[in-house]
């Protein structure tokens, strides 16, 4: 306060300096030092301000922070994080914040095998020709169980779950889960069928390869969570042609198998209806056959008074009539008289009417 | 004397920081710290946190990356057991357990020299673990026969045990095989194989579907045989039973059986004749045993 007090006071003091100046020249060069002080004294004041200030730091929605105090971390475990919001720590070199992205998902994708293209040349659908051979370090594949060659490749989502492990326990640890991931295709890779992977069981592939990561990522403690895994095959490009022939003679062999279905659900279908109709025709038969016998019963029963009475005269009677029935449905009629001998005439047909050969039959009344 | 006060003070304070800047260190948490003494190492390794040293030149801090460090094997090609040669490349996670051992093994700690140090042991262990194991412990379609995390932890036991017995201070946290390629030429042999098996499978897929198709056809033929068969049967035996029925009235005719056959007899030639038909009768059968000696004029008489 006193040294304020000096500033504002041009005059010179008398307790500072006693003897008076005669010089104007020193006086003037004490004058400009004190008020230089002055402006140094601010400058610190103002930095202490700004150092303390300095401490105010700000986390975002979507990260977490952590405080080193003198190189080490504040608290333990999850009471080391501070959540969104403004925070305050000491100033460097006392504390030191390192801020973590945590709620976000993180994607990572796997370095081995595929082919060799750029991401470029995938958008652009314009991708190199292949190569009759895969050459190492450059084109990247995976073995299988049944030891063919394919491409596959993994994307892999993931949540940091255990920040100070993740940031304070690896250089890289994203490097570290592209390696799981690598070890984890070729490893699931080899227990898989070149079909199975690429056809009959792509979802089971997936899985596994998902599976295998988490397991690696949790014996790494690697202090993340696997969120999704997604896994992309296919064969090599070099082979193409033959395995889309397999493919489609596959689709041809199901299409057969399914007319055959259809031919068989349709055989067995009309031989059920004509097995019931064959059934029904002899229930109606039956019941046909039936009634005509109790009919000729019953009409039996009825004549038989009749008959009884003159069996000879009822017998002749019954047959005129059919005769006269028969002969009124006979198309022409011809009288072949016996001649005067008593002999019968003799008579020769021709035949080829209704039977079908044309042969002729000779035939004698 | 106010003002001096503030100058002993601003002073003071100025001497303690430099103070603190001479005779203390800061260990951050990623690191491990050793303290030489004179060239010497002395006292354990540090936490992180805040030390006191003496000042260089009585005391010097060596301070490492503590973090668990990235190291993968270029492409190596080696040979199973069973002669096959097969391209590798090996990823391992490490990091430095003792700083103390680590400086003593490598100059200033040289971290650049400790990688090569550990590519070096990972690539004879390479070559001599593969050379244990055939083809099949690494590709294989039984899941038991298959000894891929036994081939790892076989190589990470052996990397591990040599880094412990030469005491370089490092130590391995994971170990994998992150690469299992084949030499290019091989490529080209393993494409022609792929191919002859991918043509076995579309000509079994072929015949399959026909053979196939004819076992259901022939199948669905058979069985609508028998079930027509069935209801032949089932037809059969339903007439019998009307027969077997019928057969109840048979008393009735049997009260009379010669008018039961003329009846019967009437019947047939009724039904006989129903279609169109030719008679020829001579003039004994009556109705016509009227005409008989009734006409002499014999031929050319038509009705």
């Amino acid at each position: 306060m006193s040294d304020e007090h000096d500033h504002h006071d041009p005059a010179p003091e008398p307790s500072a300096t006693p003897m008076a100046p005669e010089d104007a020249g020193s006086q003037a060069l004490a004058e400009a030092l004190r008020s230089s002080f002055a402006i140094v004294k601010f400058v610190m004041v103002a930095l202490v301000v700004i150092f303390l200030g300095s401490g105010f730091f700000q986390v975002g929605t979507q990260e977490k922070a952590i405080i080193l105090r003198f190189g080490k971390t504040v608290g333990q475990g999850q009471a080391a994080l501070l959540g969104p919001g403004l925070h305050w720590s000491f100033p460097y070199p006392i504390d030191e914040v390192v801020k973590i992205p945590i709620t976000e998902i993180q994607k990572i994708s796997s370095t081995i095998g595929w082919f060799a293209v750029t991401p470029a040349q995938e958008l652009s659908g314009n991708l190199p020709p292949p190569g009759p051979s895969l050459v190492p370090g450059v084109d990247g594949y995976v073995i299988t169980a049944d030891r063919n060659i394919i491409h596959t490749r993994a994307t892999l989502y993931y949540q940091v779950d255990d920040p100070i492990r993740y940031v304070f326990g690896f250089t890289s640890a994203s490097n570290t889960i592209q390696n799981a991931l690598n070890n984890a295709l070729l490893d699931t890779a080899a227990q898989f069928k070149v079909d199975d992977v690429l056809y009959s069981d792509v979802a089971g592939f997936q899985e596994a390869v998902q599976q295998r990561v988490s397991d690696l990522a949790d014996g790494e403690r690697l202090g993340i969570t696997v969120k999704q895994c997604n896994v992309d095959s296919m064969p090599p490009r070099q082979l193409k042609d033959v395995f889309d022939q397999v493919t489609a003679a596959r689709q041809n062999q199901n299409k057969v198998l399914d007319d055959a279905h259809s031919y068989e659900n349709q055989t067995t279908n009309s031989a059920g209806a004509q097995a019931s109709t064959i059934i029904n025709e002899a229930r109606s038969a039956r019941a046909r056959y039936v009634q005509s016998v109790q009919a000729d019963a019953k009409a039996f029963s009825a004549l038989l008074p009749n008959y009884k009475i003159n069996p000879g005269l009822f017998r002749q009677q019954e047959l005129v009539q059919v005769m006269g029935q028969a002969l009124t449905n006979v198309d022409f009629k011809t009288y072949l008289p016996t001649t005067a001998n008593g002999k019968p005439i003799e008579l020769r047909l021709l035949l080829n009417r209704e039977p079908p050969g044309p042969k002729t039959a000779p035939a004698n009344p | 004397m106010k003002r001096n006060l503030i100058t002993l003070i601003t002073g003071a304070v100025l001497i303690v920081i430099f103070a603190l800047l001479l005779f203390t260190f800061q260990v951050r948490q990623s690191e491990v710290a050793v303290v030489t003494t004179f060239g010497r190492i002395t006292g354990p390794p540090c936490e992180p946190g805040l030390h006191l040293r003496w000042p260089w030149p009585v005391q010097q801090v060596y301070k490492f990356d503590g973090r668990i460090q990235n190291f993968q094997e270029k492409f190596r090609e080696t040979l199973t057991a069973d002669q096959i040669s097969l391209i590798t490349s090996i990823y391992v996670g490490w990091k430095i357990s003792d700083p103390s051992a680590f400086l003593n093994s490598f100059k200033d700690g040289s971290v650049t020299a400790a990688r090569s140090q550990l590519e070096s042991l990972l690539a004879s262990d390479n070559i001599t673990v593969v050379g244990k194991h055939p083809l099949a412990d690494f590709v294989n379609i039984d899941p038991k026969q298959l000894q891929f995390d036994q081939i790892q932890a076989e190589m990470e036991q052996m990397v591990q045990g040599e880094l412990q017995t030469n005491n370089y201070g490092i130590q391995i946290e994971f170990l994998g095989i992150q690469q299992l390629g084949l030499p290019e030429s091989v490529t080209q042999a393993v494409f022609d194989r792929m191919k002859s098996e991918r043509n076995i499978l579309i000509s079994r897929a072929q015949n399959e579907g026909l053979a196939e198709a004819i076992k259901i056809k022939a199948n669905a033929d058979r069985q609508a045989n028998e079930t027509l068969a069935n209801a032949q049967a089932e037809a059969t035996r339903i007439e019998g039973e009307g027969v077997a029925e019928a057969a109840k009235t048979l008393p009735v005719f049997q009260e009379n059986p010669e008018l039961a056959n003329f009846l019967l007899s009437i019947d047939a030639i009724k039904q006989a004749l129903n279609q169109r038909s030719t008679l020829f009768f001579d003039d004994r059968v009556p109705p016509f045993d009227l005409f008989h000696g009734t006409l002499t004029n014999p031929p050319s008489d038509r009705p």
